[in-house]
């Protein structure tokens, strides 16, 4: 009965479409579903952007006093490959702005990924947006990819720059191990992926439980449990080698010296016996009062050099791939779930 | 969008025919947790209309207009919009959906609000949106957050009335209005709806609400239909027999008695006719209130689907939708 006789006017409508677009162009760069991202989300890209500026200037800055020191000591006459004591300043400040950093992937995770869906789970939004338009899919995976870009960008930027900064002492600061999580989780690759996982577990638990401070906490908890387990299990993804001596084990048989930047594993320098097992430093620690009978109880043990397990920094890059790669599958396996979740339960 | 126009050349897409269907249900159901919200629910409403949707707190409206906008998925059944499923891209498109606590992101000005809806609308008007918002008086530079809980829910309509919808699905719009703003709005919205040949599902606990704008209803009681059909096709059905003494009387007897009554010094039955009668005397048109608040107050009575509003078998929709792939 009524009005179901109109047209023109809606020709008309039929053709904004064109216009719309064409609009958009012309915007500040962004339009659909990535302007109302980043208009949603932009206090916390900016912030991200913030301090990720911030931190590459701290770090510019302070290379630049190391640099300076560096340069004197290494054109002083009296050049030497170790490092005075009055530079410890220098490694110090840069492993403690190293495990500062450490700290970004848990506050990505908490204060990016928990609150991204959850939010608007909770305010309720995602009803307005998915009676948009726009598929829930498509609004979901730009929030992911949008959000996932910059933290990879910053990341990415933070550790290659915090690596420029160590480059110049790796080899020169006994302190400064690779092995470290500070500069194994910091530079290269490594960053990049970890706070992608922490970003997506966020995500996943503010998805489901769509509560933001709830899943805050809760993400806080499963990411300090994932930094635990990583912490124990990082160096198990090198193939640990060892150097061995046979010249005995007196006094004046030294232990074998470890290549450059190798940094030790397992419990200092073992005995080696002639059929090739290692005896920890326990071994006769009873008679060590006694050189004699020492030496007779590891000759009795068959005791004939040192050797010391160790991991090469040849291994470094290899391995950081490697639990990069371990992160980024659980990174995929996590979208894998908030994907599917997110289209049919997102209500 | 452009090539969903070409499947629907024409006229289909703006000014559907006669009978042609905004939403058809077929024995639809959903189950949550703590039993069936809705139930074996099937009904049409017919493109164009302005249908109420009437119930107590409780009763599946919300679920119902739920399931039409894709934001649930039936435990049983289907739903139909355009005869499109309710997730595809042409419902989407054509489909628009307030919901009840309308949700706004608080820190948006209102200008930032409005362009959400360009940005994610391909037939986005701003005008019209524009329009409602600055008949309220509410600057386009405002926060969403600052704004009163009335100018909140102007804002969130010119959302839903600027995607330019077939089919507007209002979830209680007016709850939280005063009685000005309320008379304004829906004076808006009929004149819309009749301007651009909107279909309309708007919700509410209160028939008083919606029985000036509304031609169509649809009354929904513990997760079933209760009555279905046009207005005036409904209180023809029925009559309102006074009865001093109450109980059965020969008058009454081709009739199916829907509700004695006998209160507020009115006492009488409301029937459902089963034969030709003759209006005064004794008899008298019920008003559209008095039609519902019987069949909500008796839930023994069968409900009235009137023909009008009923749909064709399920497989009738599979068959239609196989020719159409098969055509497509």
């Amino acid at each position: 009965m009524t009005t179901l006789t109109h047209d023109p006017a809606h020709s008309v409508s039929a053709g904004r479409p064109r216009d719309g677009r064409g609009s958009r162009l012309a915007g500040p760069g962004l339009g659909g579903t990535s302007w109302l991202v980043w208009r949603q989300h932009r206090a916390a890209y900016w912030t991200l952007v913030a301090v990720t500026l911030l931190g590459v200037a701290v770090m510019v800055c302070l290379r630049g006093q190391m640099m300076d020191q560096l340069n004197a000591l290494d054109s002083s006459p009296k050049k030497s490959d170790s490092l005075p004591p009055d530079f410890e300043m220098h490694t110090s400040r840069l492993f403690s702005f190293g495990s500062y950093l450490g700290y970004l992937p848990i506050l990505v995770g908490v204060f990016l990924g928990a609150p991204l869906i959850a939010g608007d789970l909770e305010s309720g939004t995602v009803k307005l947006v998915t009676s948009q338009s726009v598929s829930r899919l498509r609004w979901l995976t730009t929030k992911l990819a949008m959000t996932a870009g910059l933290i990879a960008l910053s990341t990415a930027v933070l550790g290659a720059v915090f690596n420029w900064w160590w480059s110049p002492l790796r080899g020169r600061s006994d302190t400064l191990e690779w092995t470290s999580s500070v500069f194994f989780d910091g530079t290269g690759i490594m960053p990049v992926a970890y706070a992608l996982l922490t970003f997506t577990v966020g995500v996943a638990v503010g998805m489901v439980l769509r509560r933001t401070l709830v899943s805050m906490v809760v993400t806080l908890g499963i990411v300090g449990a994932i930094g635990l387990v990583w912490d124990r299990f990082r160096l198990d993804l090198g193939n640990v080698l060892s150097v061995s001596t046979h010249n005995g084990v007196g006094s004046g048989a030294a232990p074998p010296k470890l290549p450059d930047q190798a940094v030790q594993q397992g419990q200092g320098a073992y005995f080696l016996t002639s059929s090739g097992d290692k005896l920890d430093w326990t071994t006769c620690v009873a008679q060590s009062e006694h050189t004699k009978a020492h030496t007779a109880c590891l000759e009795s043990k068959h005791v004939i050099g040192w050797s010391i397990d160790y991991l090469p920094v040849s291994q470094m890059h290899t391995m950081q791939w490697l639990g990069a790669g371990i992160m980024l599958a659980v990174t995929a396996a996590v979208v894998a779930f908030v994907i599917p979740w997110g289209r049919k339960r997102l209500l | 969008m452009n090539h969903s126009g070409m499947h629907h050349p024409g006229g289909t897409r703006y000014a559907p025919p006669v009978g042609y269907s905004a939403i058809e249900a077929y024995g639809l159901g959903k189950r949550y947790r703590r039993g069936w919200a809705l139930q074996d629910v099937s009904f049409r409403l017919p493109a164009g209309r302005v249908c109420g949707l009437v119930g107590p707190n409780g009763a599946g409206k919300t679920t119902l207009m739920g399931l039409a906008t894709n934001m649930i998925q039936p435990t049983t059944g289907a739903l139909r919009v355009f005869d499109a499923a309710p997730g595809s891209r042409e419902a989407i498109l054509r489909t628009a959906f307030l919901s009840q606590e309308k949700p706004l992101f608080r820190r948006f000005t209102v200008a930032e609000t409005l362009r959400l809806g360009r940005e994610l609308n391909p037939r986005w008007d701003q005008g019209v949106a524009e329009g409602l918002v600055s008949a309220g008086q509410v600057p386009l530079s405002a926060r969403i957050g600052t704004l009163s809980g009335g100018q909140r829910t102007r804002v969130a309509f010119s959302l839903a009335f600027g995607k330019r919808p077939d089919l507007l699905i209002l979830d209680e719009p007016m709850s939280d209005l005063d009685p000005l703003v309320r008379r304004e709005l829906m004076a808006t919205l009929t004149a819309e709806a009749a301007q651009h040949g909107t279909t309309v599902l708007v919700s509410s606990h209160m028939l008083a609400e919606l029985q000036h704008i509304c031609d169509y209803l649809l009354v929904i009681a513990n997760g079933g239909l209760r009555l279905a059909g046009e207005v005036n096709e409904l209180r023809a059905a029925h009559a309102w027999f006074a009865a001093p003494g109450g109980g059965p009387s020969p008058a009454l007897a081709p009739h199916r008695v829907v509700e004695f009554r006998g209160e507020e010094g009115r006492q009488g039955a409301l029937v459902r006719l089963g034969g030709p009668i003759e209006y005064g005397g004794q008899a008298e048109h019920p008003t559209l209130e008095e039609l519902l608040l019987a069949y909500l107050r008796s839930p023994d009575a069968p409900s009235l689907i009137a023909p009008g509003a009923q749909v064709g078998d399920i497989h009738d929709v599979i068959a239609r939708d196989r020719n159409k792939t098969v055509t497509a």
